[in-house]
């Protein structure tokens, strides 16, 4: 008998705690004030005598429940038992199974099952085994068992999915779990096709020592492997025509064989629209376009297809045979422009917004009257150009933008804001400052900023050559960002992130009043990073690929969401996913006064298309995401194993060591488990003390 | 141990039922009436006229106290001389250690102490003795002077003594010793927690001086019969020791050696000519002085 943790045995000390209190408690039961013991000294007696302990049954319960509770904190162990006696000691084997799509290419995935299956048939009863199923992520199926039926049976369960293959992770998962063995001998079993695609060298990747790494590459039987590449979308519009769309989509053939002859199909929702014919030389790719479709409903779920729906695979490999994409009519952005003077003061902005396709802009062009009076639902940015702003109508718009919306203050000699609110906007602005004698310039500007990062390159627009005659004099709050300055150091541009959306204060107008930035020919593109920015646009792809994320609020803008849906929609969305699942997707946390709020978005996981919708009536735009597997899980070429075996055991060697004979005593104490058995007694002891002390107390009294 | 059997006519009154009355003359006069109308006649001291010898007139003495028939017979002048004067200093010497406090939940032995003190202090002034009164520890902690007039301060000290530290017969005794110079009855109540031959080293030199010593050995019925079951800690409420004890295992000890010290106290009282008398604390008090002036009747006219 050994002990793992013999300090603990320090604890028998504690065994004198209940003969103490045996002994100490009766003596201190009662005291009896006496006159005097002049005559109870002179009896001759032994004092120690009335403290002989009683309850010896009770007593030896005591000392056994504690003798045992501290036993199993010593964790004892019978040193050399049978349970250790697995001949070349007992083994934690890590099975990596590749399950990326590319196993499912011919046969490779039951040949992959069953070779994993052989590779346990040499398990022990001593032995642990933990099932890892990785594409590009790596998760564990089960862990550490002795049960070698059981990993058989998830081995069986599991089907390839619509991951690609990466190495990295696995590995990573592996090592891990084997740095938690207690056995003598750490072994990793890799069963995969080996893709040359899957495997990035990288140092850190490293097992544990002693591991030694199987490796078990499977190949299916050799087949027709074609694959669908991205398509290529080419739209045009016509004057007062719908847009219409030309889908080209292109063929790989990877294989030596010539494919002749397959059907490739065009869906829209589900329905074929064109049924062509395509054939592909051997390692070679071939490129086929449909005939132009106008498109007219948002979110149409397009998708081209090699083979039909519903026949036999053209190939061995039927995942990369389908490619998914979404077609929206490109949504405008509303644009809402404020003039408190003439129509005319706004001509150059709304020309300039009107010009534009990625976004479009949608200018409405309104009074100040009118913005008291309008609901802000229907707009996504507003664009005020010198207007005094009442607390009413401020009070409008701080919820407008918090709730989503963008708000660009151009001021004048005319602009006002409620001292009340001064703390929210991202400046508080002074009186006019007068140039006419000398024209201010801008300089200093912040090209790391997404509103001047297309003028970062030289020779990319020249703001220094507009002139200001007049601006208002702006001092920034401590956590708002100075996007420009003018050359008197003063700022020009400030902005703040507000809620859900963002706020600008421009110093000058947007007309030709106070400067001539309108007649630059920087003008336009400014004004359209401004709207881009301040309605949080980003062109939307047509796909995604398995494993990106998908920008739920970004999506959202891109089709057309106005600040109220956005905000509305930031409460709840419901996604569906390609297998029919539907599931919650909760909105991000409430962001801290002046940080950028949290983005939702979700992970795209399987391949088709993702919806999501907004909750409530007056939800936002439906947002439909198309997901496809990588393309270059496609490519079947192979990798030596012996590369990567050498990359993870830093050896180039499969990084076996000689077995010891004995497990080590950790093992040997986790697989006998005394100390459960003990703690279980000592507590079964403490119970029935506690009855029997009950009981005599009660029949005493 | 027993106690003996009531006398018939007599009022015995309840010790505990006394020590509920907080007024001490109250509870003398009480006792002393009670205990006067049932026997009918005073048994104590009257030997303020009893007659003692004659002797030889000399020059000084009160002319006035020459026995006249003795000179009609002898044609010699005589003194007529008296066993005692009527007014005698009767001093109570009431033991106030820690150990009197002993009672528990009935009547404590100071208490009981304290009710026959005051009965007897009652009683000599009811026989125009004068009463005083000392209280003592380990040393003297009231003294109130014999006086005629003394009985209420003499009460109103009983009243408010306490038993506050340990106590030694031996010191406050022998000094005290000296100051009775007169011949007087000296009453000395206490629970003896002493060897005999101590308690009459303390007692001695009183009584040599004349005086007539009389001994109240006042105990609880626990401390005579020993009546605990339970094992304990015994704490000495004197000096704080403690003992573990079993109490069914030493009860039997324990009542022979107080049975024993009694003894010695009893005999050595005889041999010394002081009256011994032992109180328990459930015997009625008038019951206790009764018993205790009939002795000492008795004893007068065998002496």
């Amino acid at each position: 008998m050994a002990f793992l943790t013999p300090l603990f045995l320090i604890g028998l000390a504690a065994l004198a705690v209940p003969v103490l209190i045996h002994l100490t408690q009766k003596e201190r039961k009662s005291v009896v004030h006496f006159p005097s013991l002049m005559f109870l000294r002179k009896i001759p007696y032994e004092s120690v005598q009335r403290r002989r302990i009683r309850d010896w049954f009770l007593l030896l319960l005591r000392l056994a429940a504690i003798a045992m509770i501290v036993g199993a904190f010593a964790r004892p162990f019978l040193r050399g038992s049978g349970v250790a006696a697995a001949a070349g000691g007992a083994r934690d084997i890590v099975v990596l199974l590749d399950r990326s799509y590319s196993m499912g290419y011919s046969d490779t995935w039951s040949r992959a099952q069953r070779a994993a299956t052989e590779a346990l048939s040499g398990a022990t009863g001593a032995d642990r085994i933990s099932l890892v199923l990785f594409a590009d992520t790596a998760e564990v199926a089960l862990r550490s068992t002795p049960d070698a039926s059981r990993a058989v049976a998830e081995i069986t369960a599991a089907q390839p999915g619509p991951g690609s293959t990466k190495y990295g992770p696995a590995i990573k998962l592996a090592g891990s779990l084997l740095a938690e063995s207690l056995l003598p001998r750490k072994e990793v079993i890799l069963v995969s096709d080996f893709q040359r695609g899957g495997w990035q060298p990288d140092d850190t990747l490293r097992l544990p020592g002693g591991t030694t790494i199987r490796t078990v590459p499977v190949e299916g039987a050799q087949a027709a492997s074609l694959a669908l590449t991205p398509v290529s979308l080419l739209r045009t519009r016509e004057a007062n025509q719908p847009e219409r769309v030309t889908v080209t989509a292109g063929v790989l053939n990877r294989t030596a064989a010539a494919a002749a002859d397959v059907p490739i199909v065009l869906e829209f929702d589900g329905r074929v629209i064109q049924d062509l014919r395509i054939s592909v030389a051997p390692n070679a790719s071939q490129s086929v376009s449909f005939a132009p479709v106008t498109i007219t409903t948002p979110n149409t779920r397009a998708t081209v297809r090699l083979g039909t729906a519903g026949s036999a695979s053209v190939d061995a490999l039927p995942r990369d045979n389908v490619f998914h994409f979404v077609i929206t009519p490109a949504a405008p952005v509303p644009v809402m422009t404020v003039s408190q003077g003439a129509a005319d003061s706004m001509l150059y902005l709304s020309r300039a917004l009107a010009i534009g396709e990625a976004p479009r802009f949608d200018v409405a062009l309104q009074s100040p009257e009118a913005l008291a009076r309008d609901p802000l639902t229907r707009v996504r940015v507003i664009m005020l150009n010198d207007v005094p702003i009442g607390d009413a109508l401020a009070s409008k718009l701080v919820g407008f933008v918090e709730g989503g919306g963008g708000l660009l203050m151009a001021l004048g000699p005319r602009a006002t804001w409620p001292a009340s609110r001064d703390a929210w906007l991202p400046a508080t602005f002074g009186a006019p400052a007068d140039r006419t004698r000398g024209a201010a310039r801008l300089s200093g500007m912040d090209f790391g900023h997404a509103i001047f990062e297309p003028f970062r390159a030289p020779r990319s627009g020249d703001f220094s050559s507009a002139r200001y005659y007049s601006y208002r004099t702006l001092r920034a709050a401590k956590d708002a960002s100075v996007l420009a300055r003018f050359d008197t150091g003063e700022p020009a541009l400030v902005e703040r992130s507000a809620g859900r959306g963002r706020v600008i204060v421009y110093a000058s107008t947007l007309d030709l009043n106070w400067n001539d930035l309108a007649l630059k020919p920087m003008f336009l593109p400014f004004v359209h990073q401004l709207g881009r920015h301040l309605s949080g646009f980003k062109e939307q792809p047509a796909w995604l690929t398995i494993g990106q994320v998908l920008d739920v609020d970004a999506a959202e803008v891109a089709a057309g969401a106005t600040s109220g849906a956005a905000a509305r929609a930031g409460v709840q969305r419901t996604i569906l996913t390609p297998s029919g699942q539907r599931r919650e997707l909760a909105p991000p946390n409430a962001p801290a006064p002046g940080a950028t709020p949290a983005a939702a978005a979700i992970e795209l996981t399987d391949q088709g298309f993702y919806e999501i919708r907004g909750a409530g009536r007056e939800a936002g735009p439906v947002i439909v995401a198309a997901s496809n597997v990588d393309l270059a899980e496609s490519n079947l070429d192979r990798m030596d194993p012996q590369e990567l075996v050498a990359a993870v055991t830093g050896n180039g060697t499969s990084g076996a060591t000689p077995a010891q004979d004995v497990l080590p005593d950790e093992a040997q104490e986790l697989a006998q488990r005394v100390w459960w058995y003990l703690l279980f007694a000592g507590i079964l002891l403490l119970i029935t003390e506690t009855v029997i002390a009950h009981r005599l107390s009660r029949a005493r009294s | 141990m027993a106690l003996a059997n009531p006398v018939p006519g007599a009022r015995f009154v309840d010790p505990k039922v006394l020590a509920r009355i907080g007024n001490l003359e109250f509870v003398a006069k009480t006792v002393v009436d009670g205990l006067i109308n049932g026997t009918h006649r005073s048994p104590f001291f009257g030997a303020s006229v009893d007659f003692a010898e004659h002797r030889g007139y000399v020059a000084g003495d009160d002319i006035r106290r020459v026995d006249w028939r003795v000179y009609a017979r002898t044609d010699k002048y005589y003194i007529k001389e008296f066993e005692a004067d009527s007014n005698a200093n009767f001093t109570v010497l009431l033991d106030v250690s820690k150990s009197m406090g002993f009672g528990g939940d009935s009547i404590s032995k100071l208490d009981y102490a304290k009710t026959l003190a005051a009965c007897l202090a009652y009683l000599g002034n009811a026989q125009r003795d004068r009463v005083g009164l000392i209280t003592f520890d380990e040393a003297v902690v009231h003294h109130v002077p014999p006086s005629a007039k003394h009985l209420d301060v003499v009460l109103h000290t009983l009243d408010k003594v306490e038993a506050r530290k340990p106590g030694h017969l031996v010191g406050p005794l022998r000094k005290l010793a000296e100051h009775f110079g007169r011949r007087g009855i000296v009453i000395v109540i206490s629970d003896f927690y002493a060897e005999p031959e101590e308690v009459f080293d303390a007692v001695g030199p009183i009584r040599f001086r004349g005086n007539d010593v009389v001994l109240f050995h006042v105990l609880d019925p626990r401390e005579i019969e020993f009546s605990f079951t339970d094992p304990s800690s015994f704490e000495d409420m004197e000096s704080g020791d403690q003992m573990p004890i079993v109490p069914v295992k030493l009860a039997a000890d324990y009542r022979r050696l107080v049975e024993a010290h009694i003894e010695a106290l009893t005999k050595q009282a005889s041999q010394k000519q002081i009256d011994y008398m032992l109180l328990n604390t459930s015997m009625p008090l008038d019951f206790a002085l009764f018993r205790f002036l009939s002795t000492r009747e008795r004893l007068a006219r065998s002496r």
